[in-house]
């Protein structure tokens, strides 16, 4: 009996002791686990192959700090290196204020492979005012007269003929929040009837799932693991396949901690 | 001037359902109508949560949530600003002390406001502090550490979340269960609602987050409101059934003239 | 007058953010369109009035803390840190922006960030894993018969998600996507419908000054 109580209240801190072992030991010797990739993954894959680098420009939206980035960082270092591979423009912005910084790690690591800013990609930096400003951007491009690094807009290459949203050939969103998903929809996606994707943390997937079914979203990259498929999609591994093996043995940890309070909850019951 | 194609229906719409809301807030107050709400465990939990901090003699923590007064997340603070107006009162009644942590800047002059408001109807002027109302940071992650530290250090005894909540929910919510306190989560963020569930004793979700003023206030303004809620509910059930029939039978009618 | 002028500032403003969202062309005797209105004027004033709180809500912040380094409360030290590190930040901050053709000053100011803001921030964020570990384990037991629905399904959902659960059985992120997209939408869709109806209903309070628990009124 003392024994199932205390299986019933086991003290978190063995808990958590055994969560980081769970977590690290397959950081430092992975295992492997094979991944499946959802059609959401592949939705997003298709898109961007089926554009063409001679005319199309990429819009790409970050919404998203640093606390959040450990989920969801992955996924725009993993899209952006496939608009790279492919020969693709892109134009970053960001509605949440930290989202230019975020921004920059990834521009940071082009521009000393030999990418130019300005011709390759840009980043415009933010603007405040959340869905306000989703959709004064979404009307007219030109709220933003200097970009991140005090350039004229006006005078990118890469911004020639881009006057509002729609002549983006493609938007990408990647978000911690609800602005990126339902604020991108309700300003831009639903009254420009612009194609939208979205890169989401792991808890938004199931309210982002049905704006997917929907067909309101295009695509759908959910956390380190949309990321991780992405990533063996352009057969680039990262940071989100290298994370895989970990996340399993943590769920799988959990799952063991969950069916260890029930069997001494329930046994205990009985007696 | 003229209305863009596709939010037509939406505007006259939008009309018809404000001008019927306001029929039934008038009839509510004038009472032509008596509106009853059922039950809600978890609101009645706030003034029993309150009254242990007073016996235990240690604070209660209230935060509106992340959200602003700005944008699409306007309505659930302003449904938690309301929930913030109970807890006051019921903090003079109790002379419990509360501390109200903030993440929005915009936020911040109302909560102050409301909370010092009601102190003062209660006759307790003395109870509202330079420091009941408190700014922490704008930014989540600090606004979060902020709440979890002083929860720890102050080992509330009563803490209540209200309004909308992101992955910091159960940062909050399990720094709480660890102190003991009793917790009472109040949201329509729907991807926050499993935490909030496992980690507090009373979670109360969607749209009772926004008939939590009217049950608390009873308030037949408000009763008015929620009683329009309903009826509105069951006009979009409707219509969501009717659409599935007539979709199924061929007919586009209804989907053509929603998007118009 | 204190209340009703905040109330009828309320009013003409949400009725002019609406309309700016789903009316073209001039309103009627004039040769501004709402949007436009909307764009020079309100939104400008939306950020202005954002600054100015900011402003207030750390003067609150400031005060606050300066207090207990006055009065020595415990853990004093601690506000003068947080002083200390909000002027560097700001100062720095405001220096990169005015100067942003300064390329080393931005580059420093991306070492802070990178530094010491990012792992700053992702530490508190892993502290959830070990929080949904701890609260899994407290919470979810089987009590009644709709604790053991969620219970397998928070299972199966898991093992959907990770890739261990392909491992075990194939069809584990199939039933992992049912129950996402059959049930789950299905729940989502419904309390999403509510709290909108819930939300208009609140702004529309809001919007017409019926809703004054935010300016402080006793009801």
């Amino acid at each position: 009996m003392d024994f199932l109580k205390k299986l019933q209240n086991v003290d978190r801190r063995i808990i958590y002791l055994l969560f980081v072992l769970a977590l690290a030991i397959p950081l430092i010797r992975p295992i492997g686990i094979p991944l499946q990739i959802s059609p959401a993954t592949r939705a997003v894959y298709n898109i961007i192959e089926s554009l063409d680098p001679a005319t199309d420009v990429v819009l790409l939206s970050f919404e998203y700090a640093p606390g959040s980035g450990i989920d969801i960082h992955a996924i725009p270092v993993t899209v952006v290196e496939h608009l790279m591979k492919r020969g693709l423009r892109w134009v970053g912005v960001s509605f949440s204020p930290e989202g230019p910084l975020m921004m920059n790690m990834i521009i940071d690591d082009l521009e000393s492979r030999g990418y130019k800013y300005g011709e390759d990609f840009v980043n415009l930096g933010y603007m405040a005012g959340e869905e306000n400003a989703i959709r004064l951007f979404s009307l007219d491009t030109s709220v933003f007269t200097t970009d991140s690094r005090g350039n004229s807009v006006a005078s990118l290459p890469i911004m020639q003929g881009i006057s509002t949203v729609k002549d983006f050939a493609f938007v990408h969103g990647f978000t911690s929040s609800d602005l990126g998903i339902a604020g991108w929809l309700r300003q831009a996606v639903d009254p420009l009837g612009i194609d939208y994707a979205v890169g989401v943390v792991t808890v938004s997937v199931p309210s982002a799932t049905p704006y997917y079914n929907s067909g309101q979203l295009k695509g759908l990259l959910g956390g380190l693991r949309g990321a991780a498929e992405y990533e063996l999609l352009i057969e680039t591994p990262g940071l989100g396949a290298s994370m895989m093996d970990a996340q399993s043995m943590g769920h799988l940890l959990i799952l063991g901690f969950i069916l260890l309070g029930n069997l001494s909850y329930l046994f205990g019951k009985k007696k | 001037m003229k209305l863009v194609a596709g939010n037509i229906f939406g505007f006259w719409m939008f009309l018809v359902v404000a001008i019927f809301t306001l029929v039934l807030i008038n009839y509510s107050k004038s009472g032509k109508i008596n509106i009853t709400l059922r039950k809600i465990a978890g609101l009645e939990a706030i003034e029993e949560s309150i009254g242990r901090a007073t016996e235990m003699g240690k604070p209660i923590h209230f935060s509106p949530g992340l959200g602003d007064i700005i944008g699409a997340t306007a309505a659930e603070t302003f449904a938690a600003l309301e929930v913030l107006s109970y807890v006051t009162r019921m903090s003079a009644k109790y002379n419990a002390e509360l501390v109200v942590t903030i993440r929005q800047p915009n936020v911040f002059p109302l909560a102050q406001e409301s909370v010092k408001q009601q102190y003062m109807a209660a006759g307790k002027s003395d109870m509202f502090k330079e420091d009941t109302v408190r700014f922490l940071s704008n930014q989540q992650v600090a606004y979060t550490t902020g709440v979890v530290g002083f929860m720890h250090r102050e080992k509330v005894a009563a803490n209540i979340m209200a309004g909308l909540y992101m992955g910091e929910a159960l940062l909050l919510a399990e720094a709480g269960a660890q102190i003991g306190a009793i917790q009472v989560a109040i949201t329509a963020s729907m991807t926050q609602l499993p935490f909030f569930v496992a980690a507090c004793d009373y979670t109360i979700i969607g749209e009772e987050l926004f008939a939590a003023g009217a049950y608390l206030s009873q308030d037949r303004i408000k009763l008015g409101g929620i009683a329009a809620q309903d009826y509105i509910k069951l006009a979009v059930m409707a219509t969501a059934v009717a659409g599935a029939l007539l979709m199924s039978s061929g007919s586009n009618f209804l989907n053509r003239l929603l998007v118009k | 007058m204190r209340k009703e002028v905040p109330l009828v500032i309320t009013f003409v403003v949400a009725i002019i953010v609406m309309l700016s969202a789903i009316t073209t062309g001039p309103i009627p005797g004039t040769s501004i369109a709402i949007s436009d209105l909307f764009r020079q004027h309100i939104s400008p004033w939306m950020t202005i009035v954002s600054a100015f709180a900011v402003g207030l809500a750390s003067v609150n912040l400031l005060r606050v803390h300066t207090r207990a380094i006055a009065r020595k409360r415990n853990d004093w030290i601690y506000s003068v840190i947080l002083i200390v590190t909000l002027a560097i930040y700001a100062g720095f901050r405001t220096y990169v922006e005015l100067n942003l053709s300064n390329a080393t000053a931005a580059a420093n100011y991306a070492l802070i960030f990178n530094n010491i803001l990012t792992p700053l921030s992702a530490a508190m964020w892993a502290l959830l894993a070990f929080y949904v570990a701890s609260a899994s384990y407290r919470a979810f037991r089987a009590r009644s018969a709709e604790a053991t629905v969620l219970l397998i399904s928070a299972i199966v959902v898991m093992l959907g998600a990770a890739p261990v659960g392909a491992l075990i059985w194939s069809r584990f992120p199939d039933v992992q996507r049912w129950l996402l997209e059959v049930p789950n939408m299905t729940g989502q869709r419904g309390i999403l419908i509510g709290a909108a109806i819930g939300g208009f209903v609140t702004s529309l309070r809001v919007l017409l000054g019926m809703e004054r628990g935010h300016l402080g009124s006793a009801d």
